[in-house]
């Protein structure tokens, strides 16, 4: 988890050495939200502002926003999912990545939570 | 099967189950309360309170109270009967010769038997699908029926009805494409473009008479208002030649029956009234709308949908599916606030073609198609002009001889027969089912032709 | 248990005979718009009598036993309704028939509007939507019109975090913004964040009272008040009127818009997820704007007008669901000036059963409720609401709404309605405190129920991930005249980029 970030909305973002974003949602999101059924993604080329809502995660019983961690535009969704939802309860680091952004302003990263920061901030939820 | 104690059953008295002194006669009040007074006691001591007036105070403080309604006396069964079926008899009912997006079908004795069960009449929406596989196994059949009759990949379990369903078709294609002009091909139901342009309004799209870029989809009806038949490939090539959703309206869907289906000239979606599938015409409502669409929309659709699955020892079962798309869950985000729908008039109609079958369903759509023919050609002879130029199904348009039309009307009203829907000048839209026998159609040209020949 | 479409082929039992007149057959009609094929079941009668009978004994509804769904009013559909509705002059009436064949249902709309008026306080009614919700969108619509006509352009409505998910839905489709207000600890919307984000922007608030959580909104007064004075429209979500028939009406309450949902407080059934039927009362500023057309009386006759020029236009073809709103006109008139009792004996039941329970179970909010009340099984773990729903069922009962409202963790929302007895009241406590205490001596029974429906426990997981939502004959349907229909390669290309 070296250099992954994480968000209070429990997104996870890491950034490739060409400088692009890939960001997912958490294992622990992943376990609360349950079976994924479907995922609704952005097209590519579309713009976002950090933690504006981007994507939807639909479970059997709900439906959660995927908010984009930092501000940039999209340049690849994981088109597999549609077939595969169940890629981001079984993989949700890898496989079940969601969408590609090339950010903006990666100074925004500072705002975001190291992996350490984010598991204690899950420990206090679960309290 | 849960055993009730044998314990000898309270003597139920209640104080609502009034006895009314009417003309010499003990008339009792219905009452649907099954609380007695005994109980009533129990339960307010239960609760810790003295009075239900004590739980009302507590409920809404300082809240004006509704003081006397001003209804009525309370009626008994009889007198309720006797109430309603006197208003019912202030209506005149017809023979029937118009449609205009209501047919009057035969609908065979054992829909409204089956549909009379209390199992599917008094269930609501099947959340707890363990509860309910019969709605649900009910739903799934009719989607299949709905894309078999109509050639679409996907059905929902219905929504209000076929106006409704239109304007959802449109907001659909609007959520997909992002698009906000609508192209309506004329012939549309002239009261499904008024809803429509309700809806629209509403959403912030706009009607516009050119098919271009900005256009989200295009609609046609088929057959259309005057009862045209048209292969509407070359409206669905528009359509998609600009990247637009092509939509086909079906109101008279018993046509499906022997006409080509809207899937096979290109239709993304088809929306429809199913009330012709054994529906009775009850002055406009409940009727049962439709919606099935090609694959690629599934996402999009609203309302609900049954899917098959497996239970934990690998038996077939039904389960509302795609919920997520839905107002319950999705909130501001859903495909349509659409709640309850019409659930059991989708069972009817269900009933209805299992019964009909592939052969009756065929007999009725030949049997409108050559009643409707057989009364446009005596018309023809006594000068009704036909104005439709292409075939027609089950309704058509004439024009009849000039300034006559409200004289023709009204002597056949005189004689017990709705002779069709009066529209602009002379012209008259005529509509026949398998309800109309030849000999009605016989009245219906002699009355004419005897008025004719008086003038 | 099979599909209707996979019985083997059969005679039909009802073939209208169409040999009287075969002068025009088909062929007529050009060829290349017949249909080729027809892929329907050909079943017998009795067949298709045993099917469906078989399958109405898989569901359960309020005439098989206790219904406490909450917010849907599962309350006893009196059998007469059922027989007057289906009188010939109501139901084989043709709705464009000519006004003089007609008086009789329009006097039953005109008069059916009229008691609304009296049971809500309202200045006009429109009885066209077809369900509650098109009645919000309706509401939603008119609220549109009024502000454009005023030339106030006020985008946004105000929610509380309880209410249904029609209403942000509803505000959806009409292009408004929701914003939510959270509830206080009262289960009230809570006033000062009502206070903070009332602004001038906001077109309608919009209530259910009393709320989802069962309980009265105390501060409703204010609100309408501070709304009103913000320039803005009260709208009630009137899913739970049951609870206040004759006893408060939403127009003193401050409303100017409300919506009754017939198929709920007015006994009408639910036939397993409709027909319902709207009704929506507006107060004499909007009346100009329902749908068309009106019912009017001139005192001999009844008519249709079609000629309001401010109406925001029609919401679905012809007036209404009318046989659903003959049975609702039956309903009030059977129970006249006497229909307080329905609330009082409604708010007494659910009054009843909570105090039953709630030593078992947790009462979020310990305040006295209306017609019913929102428990939490959160005590008894995770996903115990759910397995309590499925549990139920082997006892002979339809499960509680659960899970909803959302502000509540595990929650069961229980609505007994009046026309329960205390024994099936004290039966279904009985049941529901047993498997609290099953649920913490054998949890893994629990979770693997139910164990006495005709399918155990169903995946609802694999469902949406490999939809299964039609059956699929593989006839030649796809092929007709050699034609493909478009794959769906072609259909993905159709896909805006």
């Amino acid at each position: 988890m070296e250099g992954t970030k994480f968000t209070k909305e429990h997104e996870w973002i890491t950034i490739s050495s060409e400088g692009l974003a890939m960001i997912g949602i958490s294992d622990f999101a992943q376990e609360q939200l349950g079976d994924i059924v479907s995922v609704e993604l952005p097209k590519v080329g579309s713009k976002f502002r950090q933690m504006q809502p981007m994507a939807i995660v639909d479970s059997v019983k709900a439906s959660s926003d995927i908010y984009s961690p930092l501000s940039g535009e999209v340049v690849q969704v994981n088109d597999e999912l549609s077939e595969h939802p169940e890629w981001i309860n079984e993989s949700p680091y890898e496989l079940g990545w969601i969408i590609k952004i090339k950010p903006s302003n990666i100074e925004e990263l500072d705002d975001l939570m190291t992996a350490g920061q984010y598991s204690e901030f899950v420990g206090e939820m679960e309290k | 099967m849960k055993w009730r104690s044998r314990k000898k059953k309270e003597k139920r008295r209640n104080d609502y189950r009034c006895v009314r002194q009417q003309g010499g006669y003990e008339v009792i009040i219905m009452n649907y309360i099954p609380v007695t007074e005994n109980d009533k006691r129990n339960m307010l001591r239960h609760i810790g309170v003295k009075s239900i007036n004590d739980l009302l105070i507590e409920l809404k403080p300082s809240i004006a109270d509704s003081g006397e309604l001003g209804l009525s006396n309370p009626m008994s069964e009889l007198e309720l009967l006797e109430h309603m079926k006197r208003l019912s008899e202030k209506n005149n009912l017809m023979k029937y010769f118009i449609g205009a997006g209501a047919y009057n079908h035969y609908v065979p004795a054992a829909v409204n038997h089956l549909l009379m069960r209390g199992e599917f009449l008094t269930g609501y929406t099947p959340y707890q699908a363990e509860m309910s596989q019969g709605t649900l196994q009910a739903m799934y059949e009719f989607q299949s029926f709905i894309c078999l009759l109509t050639g679409m990949d996907v059905a929902n379990a219905s929504m209000y009805d076929g106006s409704s369903a239109l304007a959802e078709a449109v907001l659909l294609s609007s959520s997909y494409n992002g698009r906000n002009g609508v192209f309506v091909n004329n012939g549309l139901n002239p009261q499904y473009l008024e809803v429509l342009k309700t809806y629209c309004e509403g959403a912030d799209l706009e009607i516009v008479n050119e098919i271009n870029e900005k256009t989200t989809c295009v609609i046609g009806q088929n057959p259309d208002f005057y009862g045209n038949l048209e292969n509407l490939e070359y409206l669905s090539d528009r359509a998609h030649k600009v990247g637009a959703l092509f939509i086909t309206c079906v109101v008279e869907p018993t046509s499906l029956a022997i006409v080509q289906p809207p899937g096979y000239y290109g239709a993304d979606l088809v929306v429809g009234e199913g009330q012709s599938f054994g529906i009775p015409i009850n002055f406009g409502g409940p009727y049962l709308g439709f919606l099935g669409v090609k694959d690629f929309l599934l996402k999009k659709i609203p309302g609900r949908i049954a899917g098959m699955t497996a239970d934990s020892k690998g038996r077939k079962g039904f389960v509302l599916t795609f919920q997520a798309r839905e107002q319950h869950i999705r909130r501001e985000r859903a495909t349509s606030n659409i709640t309850t729908n019409v659930e059991l008039m989708a069972i009817a109609s269900t009933i209805y073609l299992s019964l009909m079958g592939r052969t009756g369903l065929k007999n009725v759509a030949k049997l409108c198609y050559s009643r409707a023919h057989l009364l446009q050609e005596k018309l023809a002879k006594m000068d009704f002009k036909l104005l439709n130029d292409k075939p027609f199904y089950n309704e058509f348009l004439v024009r009849a001889p000039s300034g006559s039309s409200e004289n023709v009307l009204s002597h056949l009203l005189k004689e017990g027969i709705l002779g069709g829907l009066h529209l602009d000048h002379d012209n008259i839209l005529i509509c026949c089912t398998e309800m109309n026998s030849l000999q009605d159609i016989e009245s219906y040209a002699s009355i004419i032709n005897e008025r004719m020949l008086l003038k | 248990m099979k599909l209707i479409f996979e019985y083997e082929e059969s005679i039909t039992g009802h073939l209208p005979d169409s040999s009287d007149d075969d002068s025009h057959s088909l062929g007529d009609l050009p060829r290349e718009l017949i249909r080729k094929e027809l892929p329907l079941p050909n079943v017998s009668e009795i067949d298709v009598i045993r099917h469906y009978s078989n399958m109405s004994r898989k569901n359960f509804g309020v005439d098989i036993g206790f219904y406490p769904l909450g917010s849907c009013t599962m309350k006893y559909n009196p059998k007469i309704n059922e027989d007057i509705a289906k009188l010939e002059g109501f139901m084989q009436l043709h709705p464009l028939s000519h006004q003089s064949c007609i008086q009789g249902s329009l006097q039953l709309m005109w008069e059916l509007g009229e008691y609304f008026k009296k049971i809500t306080g309202m200045d006009a009614f429109s009885l066209q939507p077809a369900a509650g919700s098109q009645s919000e969108l309706l509401g939603v619509m008119i609220a549109k019109a009024y502000f454009k006509e005023k030339k106030e352009k006020r985008t946004k409505i105000i929610i509380p975090d309880s209410a249904h998910g029609t209403n942000p839905a509803t505000a959806a489709m009409c292009k408004f913004e929701t914003i939510t207000v959270k509830s206080d600890s009262r289960g009230n919307m809570d006033i000062n964040e009502f206070k903070e984000l009332l602004e001038e922007d906001i077109a309608l608030v919009m209530l259910t009272n009393p709320n989802t959580l069962g309980l009265f909104e105390e501060k409703v007064l204010e609100i309408s008040d501070l709304a009103h004075r913000n320039g803005s429209l009260m709208y009630c979500d009137g899913a739970n009127m049951n609870a206040l028939l004759g006893i408060t009406r939403p127009a003193d309450q401050g409303f100017d818009l409300i919506h009754l949902n017939l198929h709920k407080t007015f006994s009408t059934p639910h036939g397993g997820g409709g027909p319902g039927a709207g009704a929506l009362g507006v107060k004499t500023h909007l009346s100009d704007f329902l749908p068309l057309p009106r019912v009017v009386n001139d005192g001999k006759n009844f008519a249709l007008d079609y000629d309001r020029r401010r109406s925001v236009g029609m919401t679905r073809y012809c007036y209404g669901n009318f046989g659903m709103l003959v049975r609702a006109y039956a309903y009030i008139r059977s129970w006249g000036n006497e229909l307080r009792k329905i609330s009082e004996h409604a708010i007494l039941n659910a009054n009843y059963l909570c105090s039953l329970l709630k030593e078992d179970f947790e009462l979020p909010y310990d305040r006295r409720c209306a017609h019913e009340f929102v428990l939490s099984s959160r005590k008894l773990g995770q996903k115990s609401a759910l397995n309590i729903a499925k549990r139920i069922m082997d006892y002979g009962f339809h499960p509680p709404t659960i899970y909803f409202p959302l502000i509540v963790p595990e929650a069961l929302m229980i609505e007994p309605t009046e026309t329960e007895s205390k024994e099936t009241l004290d039966e279904f406590a009985t049941a529901l405190r047993k498997i609290a205490k099953e649920l913490k001596e054998n949890p893994d029974f629990v979770k693997g129920a139910p164990y006495t429906r005709s399918v155990e426990r169903l995946d609802e997981v694999i469902a949406a991930r490999r939809p299964n939502l039609r059956w699929n004959a593989h006839t030649g349907l796809e092929e007709e005249d050699g034609k493909k229909m478009p794959g769906i390669n072609e259909r993905e290309d159709r896909r805006q980029k």
